[in-house]
């Protein structure tokens, strides 16, 4: 039996926690997730690199390399940094230790709210196997291409148009390129993650007592605990992922419509789209809440699929002209979400 | 400016609209969240005026302006200092300077990585951002990080005691002693590496040196060593 993927994540993101803190009490130069490396090789986030060279006005070279080398990584990748080894999630799964039941009530009621892609969905949650009506079937059909006019989903839905996230990064690079420092760096969950790492390290290490002990954990806790959608709604960093990630064609989830419940036996079954916590349905993407750009390859999907239908190529497969394959949709999304 | 940027380029759309959408076809809510995210992030720009204590900085970091232009709070040159001698500032250093590099020169003091890297630091190399970036033929002599402060009221040598660590520490000769052999600090040869600071035995001799809360000897940042 394969190791559930949402096992492996959190595994990977504590790792990396690990190998960060491995990395404050040795001199390896291991860096945080800001620059991680060895020795004096280091790849820079992304952010820090353009806020780096914003707000000191000049090229640096190091910042420009990193900055190429990431973009290439997330056109590969798309926002997998965000699925896999992000410390964040993995930070707000804490709010789950301390109020066991409410988090997972929310939660429920939460992947009920996201994965309500179709009209089936909300009305058989607990039915896979059921067939579809005619209705239904057209319903699910419908695509902002031949329905005529526009749908009310494209506009909604994130990554395919502007959102929040998107003026966080606009402030975030204005002001610092205003006020001259790298200023969301200074509030970044990730940044501020691995610094109390390292704050409860010097405690211990060298009884380092300092208010910054408790500001940053508050920080980060007000950040990512108090605003539970942060990596949907307000962090920079996954927009900037997801703008970059509209050019991602590789590791895009691929249904193989002959083990598929849904086209194979004409069975409601929605299931790969529910479990996707970036609200993509991957059956039905004109229907989805977020364009694929948002795919954190997490492959919740994959592991949710019953008929084990789903995989994730390295290439996007050709098709015939299927007009529900994901990567047909990605070119028709990308297109849409040009002005 | 550039929230007026994202309304102009927008596509219009009337059918968005038309369901209760803002002109750029999304919802109210996420546009007041986006704009108060915005928002905060341009606040938090004005940080830069809540007045930041000045601190000694490791080599290369003694343009002020560039390093705080420059630093993202990585935390490599913490990582990579062989002698453990940069550590990250705290909050009540100024927000700020908090997580930007200092120094704390309670157990080591910075030789510029002579013996590990033949003197030309580590922590330079290693700034991913060149926010420690030092001007061509820079040298350790030449690079003043802060200078050296007794208070007297602590020192165990102004006790008449006859301590005398600090002196014997200092590499630059810039320590002398006078007819008591208490120490004095010459102020235009001390660049402030931190050995002095490093071996004062002062604050484990509380009883002698009542009320003490740091070490008789203490590198200061250039301007308030002066002032």
């Amino acid at each position: 039996m394969k190791m559930n993927s949402k096992t492996l994540r959190i595994l990977v993101a504590a790792a990396i926690i690990i190998v960060v803190a491995i990395g404050f009490v040795t001199n390896l130069g291991i860096g945080t997730m800001s620059a991680p490396g060895v020795w004096d090789i280091s790849i820079l986030c992304p952010l820090g690199a353009l806020g780096t060279m914003l707000a000191s006005k000049t090229m640096v070279p190091r910042a420009v390399i990193s900055l190429v080398i990431v973009v290439l990584l997330i056109i590969v990748f798309a926002r997998a940094f965000c699925g896999w080894m992000c410390p964040v999630p993995l930070v707000q799964r804490l709010r789950g230790l301390f109020s066991k039941k409410q988090a997972k009530a929310a939660r429920t009621s939460d992947a009920d709210g996201n994965g309500a892609a179709g009209p089936d969905a909300d009305a058989q949650p607990e039915a896979p196997a059921k067939p579809l009506t005619a209705a239904e079937r057209e319903a699910l059909s419908a695509s902002c291409g031949t329905s005529g006019a526009q749908c009310s989903s494209c506009a909604k839905r994130r990554g395919a148009a502007l959102d929040a996230r998107h003026f966080v990064l606009g402030g975030a690079l204005v002001s610092t390129f205003a006020f001259g420092f790298p200023v969301f760096c200074l509030v970044c969950p990730i940044g501020l993650t691995f610094a109390t790492v390292l704050l409860v390290i010097n405690l211990f290490a060298h009884g380092d007592v300092t208010w910054s002990l408790i500001v940053v954990p508050a920080l980060l806790a007000v950040e990512v605990l108090a605003f539970r959608k942060w990596c949907h709604k307000l962090c920079p960093l996954s927009a900037f992922m997801s703008l970059v990630a509209k050019a991602n064609r590789t590791f895009v989830p691929t249904i193989d419509n002959a083990k598929c419940l849904e086209t194979s036996k004409s069975a409601a079954c929605g299931l790969c789209g529910r479990a996707c916590d970036e609200g993509i349905d991957p059956r039905h993407p004109q229907l989805s809440e977020a364009s694929w750009s948002e795919c954190t390859k997490c492959r919740a999907c994959v592991d949710a699929c019953p008929a084990n239908a789903i995989t994730m190529p390295l290439l996007p497969k050709k098709r015939l002209g299927k007009p529900e394959s994901p990567a047909a949709s990605v070119d028709s999304e990308t297109e849409a979400a040009k002005p | 400016m550039k929230n007026d940027e994202t309304h102009t380029d927008s596509p219009d759309a009337p059918a968005e609209r038309a369901e209760g959408k803002t002109r750029i076809g999304m919802t109210r809510r996420t546009l007041c969240l986006g704009v108060g995210g915005a928002a905060v992030m341009l606040g938090l720009g004005g940080l830069k005026y809540a007045g930041s204590q000045s601190i000694i900085r490791p080599p290369g970091g003694q343009d002020e302006e560039r390093l705080v232009s420059a630093c993202i709070r990585c935390e490599k040159c913490y990582e990579i200092c062989p002698r453990d001698v940069i550590a990250p500032a705290h909050i009540e250093s100024g927000v700020l300077n908090m997580r930007t590099p200092t120094f704390d020169f309670s157990s080591n003091w910075c030789d510029w990585c002579t013996e590990e890297n033949g003197g030309q630091p580590l922590c330079v190399k290693a700034c991913p951002t060149e926010a420690l970036k030092l001007p061509d033929g820079a040298t350790a002599e030449g690079t003043i990080i802060g200078k050296a402060v007794i208070n007297t009221d602590w020192c165990l040598a102004y006790k008449l005691i006859g301590c005398r660590f600090c002196y014997d520490a200092c590499p630059y000769d810039a320590m002398q002693l006078d007819e008591n052999d208490r120490p004095a600090v010459l102020t235009d040869r001390c660049n402030g590496c931190g050995a002095c600071e490093s071996v004062c035995v002062s604050l484990q001799n509380g009883s002698i040196s009542e009320g003490a809360t740091a070490r008789a000897i203490v590198v200061h940042p250039l301007d308030e060593a002066e002032g």
